[in-house]
């Protein structure tokens, strides 16, 4: 697979200097070095900014509701199990109105890789405050002087906390790095999640690229790192200020859900023969 | 004597295996040659309230049910008090006189009031549960209902040998007793035939699970809601054997979210909830019909608004479902009125959803979905899997949303070679792309909207041929139409068979397929008709409205019901007879 059998013909319609188009350009480079079969792929989005991503790659796509692409992406998943499934969306959609999803993808350990793009801000709706938003962040919604005053979703901790057993969190400015961590999260089996930091140059004016280029630093720099230690990861996950640290938090191998399940032990639900199912039996247990 | 129904009534508290002990009834008569209706009414209350279950035996197929009791077994207080007055001539009530007191003086006369020490022939650590089998004993002896029959039953019932010892043990034992001391009445009406060919013991949710499996249904998704729930405990219990695979998801959202995604992908899947849930799935209904993904829904209704009434009955979903969501969009709603409908419906639906792309809703009900009848093994010989218009790889360029004459496009499952395409909650053009995301594009904005409404609603045409959406029953002629639909049919159809044995004559118009509306047949049935009657389970006459919107008519009369239970055939024969007289 080349690169350009990814692409589309129509243009994104992000704005000029959007963090989407560094995550779009990783995620096609990713894809390819992978050498992902493209037909065999399913990528499944919300909506947002972020989702429109799926616009514009050459795979099968599902463009879901707000917040609803993790359920979806289960279902395919589940559906044929052989489908390499990516789900993806912004902040907002996945930690607004898709946050039970997540826990409870998370927990399930299902083999799905979740992309966020984490702008801290609503960006299609125009500048209202997101689940991320940093403490005192002016946005249409929590205007000046207040600015928001509700303490914001740590996604890695987030991650770390309801077991999800990859957890990185990547800066679209480190672009070789981001590319990096999306192979291996593609490659993990099991629910990778991976907290992808991106400009919004539109509606938020605080957490721009310089903001975060001053504060990212690679985790493996890190003192005491080791990603095969959850309490270590979830101490680096505290750190969010002067430092962000970027790179795989955590790493672990759990069975998957569908690995626990003897119904797809053989072949995916998607390719079972439907015809001539015999239910003498059913009825039969009901004399 | 001469009867043409014979209906016991066991009621107490939960705990005492009263739902159990009326199945164990209804399934000796099953395989015996008669026909059973078991009705079950329970609060929702995990311990205590008054559990019922009540069983109409009969030598014919029925349809309904009447609270007439010819023999009432009581395991409270509560049980008679409740059910003293629904007590038909002569019945039998038996009782153990160390829980319940009765009051004679609240019986009809000739009432047969037989005491028995059920509580007190378990022996000493026994489950309370086991009071039902000496229930059953003493059901047997002073009835004349084959003791022999109960036993059969219980051995297929209990598969733990201990168990099974025990409550045979104690069910023979009380037979024994009541025989020696009492006079035993042997009032069953109805010879057993011990070599007839066995029937099911089934409700409507189970009939809809089966349906789903042979329809090749492999996913399921959902999150208990009473009385939905069952069909998702029957298919966790029973699909895996088929390679189905359910799952518990964390909220009705995810649960209809998960069923599209493995429609998308290929499989076919099914849900299953109340109003409360639905409520929650609405946006994701409007998606899978913009996406046109096939989906499949129960909806089995409970009293509302709200939490409502769990446990109870009610119609009043019908315009909720048949409209939900923003925007427009053609759905199919079916509204299954019996056992035969809920099986063969159900498959034909799946075949449907692939056929059209639309989302599909089972419309059914808690009376429905929870009351067990008799009935012959479905015939499956002639039920073939349709799967729709499919893609194959040599049609390039390949547009998901291709805009045919009939609105129907081929649809490419993930996996397969030059299939690729996004499915979208977005308006979109024919190849799925949407009108926001290109600059270009915009500006075919009006044009693209317009097309992709016209694609869904080309479909319509097609689907009004092919559903088979009314049935009728009774004389064309008939001086009185009702007019009904799910799963009042059963009264219906009893209160016309009273009402002809009476020389009334009275027709049916069963909406079976309420969207999309049927208007073409309903119309041909409403010209023919002298006087219209409306029959639903709500307070503002949905169909009715619903009807009057597709065809100007306005039912003569209406007759609605919302006290959270059931219709019974004698209040509609008295409506018929108020109309007509
Ligand atoms: C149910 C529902 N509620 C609200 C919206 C409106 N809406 C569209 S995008 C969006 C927010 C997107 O923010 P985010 O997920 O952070 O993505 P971004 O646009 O910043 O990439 C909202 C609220 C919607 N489409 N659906
Ligand atoms: S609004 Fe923000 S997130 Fe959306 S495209 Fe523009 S820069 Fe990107």
């Amino acid at each position: 697979m080349a690169a350009h059998d990814i692409n589309l013909p129509y243009v994104p319609t992000w704005c000029a200097g959007c963090g989407d188009y560094g995550i779009f350009m990783a995620l096609k480079k990713a894809m390819t070095s992978l050498n992902l079969d493209l037909e065999q792929t399913v990528l499944a989005t919300g909506i947002g900014c972020s989702s429109k991503i799926g616009q514009y790659m050459n795979t099968y796509r599902i463009e879901t509701l707000h917040g609803r692409s993790l359920p979806v992406a289960t279902g395919v998943k589940l559906a044929n199990h052989n489908l390499t499934v990516i789900a993806e969306g912004g902040d907002g959609d996945g930690m607004g109105l898709g946050m039970g999803h997540f826990v409870h993808t998370a927990r399930r350990n299902i083999d799905i890789t979740y992309f966020i793009h984490n702008n801290q801000i609503y960006g299609l709706t125009k500048g209202q405050s997101s689940p991320t938003s940093d403490l005192g962040a002016v946005t249409k919604f929590t205007p000046a002087p207040l600015g928001n005053v509700e303490h914001p979703i740590n996604i890695v901790k987030m991650a770390l906390n309801v077991g999800a057993t990859f957890v990185a969190r990547a800066f679209v400015g480190n672009s070789t790095q981001l590319v990096s961590l999306m192979e291996q999260a593609i490659s993990h089996p099991g629910f990778a999640v991976i907290d992808i930091l991106q400009p919004c140059v539109s509606f938020n004016h605080t957490n721009t690229y310089q903001w975060y280029q001053q504060r990212a630093k690679p985790i493996e720099e890190m003192e005491g790192y080791d990603p095969a230690d959850l309490e270590k990861a979830l101490i680096f996950a505290g750190l969010w200020g002067e430092q962000i640290p970027i790179g795989l938090y955590y790493q672990t191998l759990r069975p998957t859900f569908q690995d626990s399940l003897p119904q797809l032990s053989h072949q995916p639900l998607a390719q079972q023969k439907i015809d001539n199912i015999d239910i003498t039996g059913l009825m039969q247990k009901l004399y | 004597m001469n009867k043409s129904y014979y209906t016991c009534l066991f009621g107490g508290e939960a705990g005492y295996g009263v739902m159990s002990a009326g199945s164990i009834i209804a399934k000796g008569a099953n395989r015996s040659g008669l026909w059973s209706f078991v009705v079950n009414e329970y609060p929702s209350l995990i311990q205590g309230g008054l559990n019922s279950c009540l069983v109409r035996l009969s030598n014919k197929p029925i349809t309904a049910y009447e609270e007439t009791i010819d023999f009432l077994g009581l395991f409270s207080q509560q049980a008679f008090d409740c059910y003293a007055d629904k007590l038909s001539p002569s019945a039998i009530v038996l009782y153990d006189a160390a829980t319940t007191k009765i009051d004679a003086t609240k019986v009809p006369e000739g009432t047969l009031l037989c005491p028995v020490a059920l509580a007190s022939s378990i022996p000493k650590g026994g489950a309370k549960i086991m009071i039902n089998s000496a229930m059953l004993g003493a059901f047997a002896a002073f009835t004349g209902y084959p003791k022999q029959v109960l036993i059969d039953v219980m051995k297929t019932e209990f598969h733990n040998e201990k168990v099974q010892q025990e409550n045979i043990q104690i069910l023979d034992e009380v037979y024994h007793l009541v025989m020696e001391t009492l006079s035993s009445s042997k009032v069953f009406p109805f010879p057993f035939e011990p070599k007839a060919e066995p029937k099911m013991l089934i409700n409507g949710n189970e009939a809809i699970s089966i349906a789903a499996i042979k329809a090749g249904c492999k996913f399921s998704a959902g999150y208990p809601m009473t009385p939905g729930s069952s069909v998702l405990s029957y298919l966790a219990d029973h699909g895996a054997e088929y390679g189905l695979v359910f799952k518990q998801a964390e909220d009705e959202i995810a649960a209809i979210n998960m069923l599209i995604g493995a429609s998308f992908a290929g499989t076919r899947a099914i849900g299953s909830t109340s109003g409360g849930g639905f409520a929650l799935m609405v946006e994701a209904l409007g998606f899978a019909a913009q996406a046109e993904i096939p989906l499949v829904m129960v909806n089995a209704q409970r009293g509302g608004p709200s939490t409502g009434l769990p446990t109870r009955t009610a119609q009043a979903d019908l315009n909720f479902v048949v409209h939900a969501s923003q925007g427009e969009f053609p759905r199919i709603v079916l509204a299954p009125g019996d056992i035969e409908e809920c099986f063969y419906e159900t498959f034909r639906i799946f075949n449907l959803a692939d056929t059209y792309q639309v989302p599909c809703i089972i419309l059914t009900d808690k009376f429905l979905a929870d009351s067990s009848v008799s009935q012959l093994p479905f015939a499956t010989d002639s039920l073939t899997i349709e799967r729709g218009k499919l893609f194959e790889a040599k049609e390039q360029p390949y547009l998901r949303y291709e805009n045919t004459p009939d609105g129907v496009s081929a649809r490419a499952i993930p996996g397969q070679v030059g299939g690729r395409h996004i499915a979208t909650s977005y308006t979109h053009g024919e190849d799925g792309f949407y009108s926001s995301g290109n600059k270009e594009y915009a500006l075919n904005e009006p044009m693209v909207t317009i097309n992709s409404m016209d694609k869904l609603y080309n479909k319509l045409p097609a689907m009004e041929k092919e559903i088979p959406a009314i049935k009728f029953y009774g004389p064309p002629n008939a001086d009185l139409t009702i007019i009904a639909w799910g799963s009042t049919k059963g009264a219906i159809l009893e209160a016309m068979e009273l009402a002809a044995s009476q020389n009334i004559s009275v027709n049916f118009l069963q909406i079976l397929y309420i969207s999309p509306f049927p208007i073409t047949a309903t119309e041909l049935v409403l010209q023919q008709a002298k006087k219209t009657l409306l029959i639903e389970g709500n307070k503002t006459a949905q169909l009715g409205s619903i009807l009057r919107a597709n065809t100007g008519h306005k039912t003569d009369y209406t007759f609605l019901k919302y006290n959270s239970r059931a219709f019974l055939p004698s209040e509609i024969l008295a409506k018929i007879k108020e109309v007509l007289f």
